[in-house]
């Protein structure tokens, strides 16, 4: 857990005279999992869309794996190839079976044979419980199998760093456990992570760190334990008194 | 009133039949055209470039603002007049150019309709929802991998009913073909009539023909539409 994979320094983003992101700066180490917190409109989403150039930041650099993504040498989409992510709406492709959802970008990106593609398809789909799933289309999914399936399909591109944005924000309270859960093996296996949540008690369990975001700024960061049991600042402790 | 209704079936019916058949190959291949054409358009008329888009912005409001009739006209006579007069001024004296009337007819049908799905393609394009664009981004596609792989398949399958019922009003709009002289199912029926004064017999005849073209259709769409809603 000593390598920097990635560096964001001090990204600003602003759209027009508004300005969402000052001044933010981050250190992600390779397997580290990182979660932030604070409330909407705060810049969290905004933050994290900028680690894969769904933003371009205004101003600031981001250093991936001792490269910088933003001096437009290096290919976005070959990039983003290597940093997947999880939206708040699943956003599955709706006239795709589930397999094919996940085949698709390995088939068509990395030119993977079909039967390669759909064995490493399954194993993911095992993994987040789902295999029984594969013939069937989106449609006829729960929320929370939606989200699980595209967590699958982030995962079949191999991904270095996994982008999460609200990822059970959507979903019926019953349904948040079940991908929450999904989430947490991947902590376990290693997998660095950047997980925007509203879900305190899984930020407490899972991240080695906790980013706390208001108005644009990261206003504290620091363990689990540091931000939620004895919170340095005062917005923090304000944002952590009204949720928790 | 004498109606002589299995003489002009006898004699009408067997003409008609081939008027079938001019009807479906010009709808045919007007339609596909008009849908390429309608695609090509509507991407063209969503890039960003200022002078594209309103180029094709204004292509679209002028067939739409000019009848289908009027074009027809305009294609079959005024166009080969045009040229003509080109070519003259461009010192070639023997030039006389003429259309045949199917393919002035499948300009004239492909233009037309290719303004209005290209308006169908285009909102169907901007209602996509936009996660669907990221979603792909995210993975690792370009924008124009995106387009084609991702967003053209969603909105023309959300196309179908629209561009079915596109379909079925270009069937029936190939009678305005008969005015430029290609004997489709109206100009045999017209040329009948005015022999025999079976007039009654035969316009009947020809309405029920074009019901019979048009309602399987129809019925095929609400069929498929029923099948699409399954998937959202």
């Amino acid at each position: 857990m000593e390598e920097t994979m990635m560096s964001v320094r001090s990204i600003s983003k602003s759209y027009g005279s508004n300005l969402v992101l000052k001044d933010v700066s981050m250190n992600i180490k390779k397997g580290e999992v990182v979660c932030i917190i604070g409330p909407s409109g705060s810049g969290k989403s905004t933050f994290l869309r900028c680690l894969n150039l769904l933003e371009i930041p205004t101003a600031g650099d981001i250093i991936f794996q001792n490269q910088s993504i933003l001096n437009g040498k290096i290919k976005v989409n070959k990039y983003r190839q290597s940093v997947g992510m999880v939206f708040q709406g699943y956003y599955l492709f709706n006239l795709k079976k589930v397999l094919d959802n996940i085949t698709m970008a390995p088939r068509s990106l990395n030119k993977k044979k079909k039967e390669l593609a759909e064995e490493e398809a399954c194993e993911l789909l095992n993994k987040v419980g789902l295999l029984e799933k594969k013939d069937v289309y989106p449609v006829s999914l729960s929320g929370g199998q939606k989200q699980r399936v595209a967590i699958a399909r982030a995962l079949a591109m191999n991904p270095e760093l996994l982008l999460f944005d609200e990822p059970t924000s959507a979903l019926d309270p019953e349904l948040v456990g079940e991908v929450l859960k999904v989430i947490k093996k991947l902590a376990n296996d290693g997998m660095t992570m950047i997980v925007v949540t509203h879900e305190m008690g899984f930020a407490r369990d899972v991240a080695d760190r906790v980013i706390f975001m208001e108005g644009g700024y990261i206003v504290e960061q620091g363990t689990p334990s540091e931000i939620f049991e004895n919170p340095q600042n005062l917005r923090t402790q304000e944002f952590l008194a009204r949720i928790l | 009133m004498n109606l002589n209704w299995t003489d002009a079936f006898n004699n009408l019916v067997p003409s008609l039949l081939q008027g079938v058949v001019v009807v479906l190959q010009t709808t045919i291949s007007s339609f596909l055209i008009a849908v390429v054409v309608g695609l090509l358009v509507a991407i063209c008329r969503l890039t960003q470039l200022k002078i594209v888009k309103y180029f094709f912005a204004t292509i679209v409001e002028i067939v739409r603002g000019t009848p289908l009739l009027v074009q027809l006209f305009y294609i079959y006579y005024v166009v080969p007049l045009i040229l003509d007069s080109i070519l003259k001024s461009m010192g070639n004296s023997s030039a006389n150019i003429q259309f045949s009337a199917v393919a002035a007819g499948i300009a004239g049908l492909s233009i037309n309709y290719g303004a209005y799905i290209s308006e169908v393609f285009r909102s169907a394009i901007l209602s996509i929802d936009e996660g669907q664009k990221e979603s792909g981004l995210a993975l690792g596609f370009t924008y124009y991998q995106v387009l084609w792989k991702i967003i053209i398949p969603q909105a023309f399958t959300n196309s179908i009913p629209v561009l079915g019922n596109y379909l079925v009003m270009m069937i029936k709009d190939t009678s305005l073909l008969a005015i430029i002289s290609v004997s489709e199912l109206l100009l045999r029926t017209q040329t009948y009539a005015s022999q025999t004064f079976e007039t009654i017999e035969s316009y009947t005849i020809l309405a029920v023909v074009y019901l019979l073209l048009s309602l399987p259709l129809s019925q095929l769409m609400k069929l498929f539409e029923k099948k699409m809603k399954i998937l959202h």
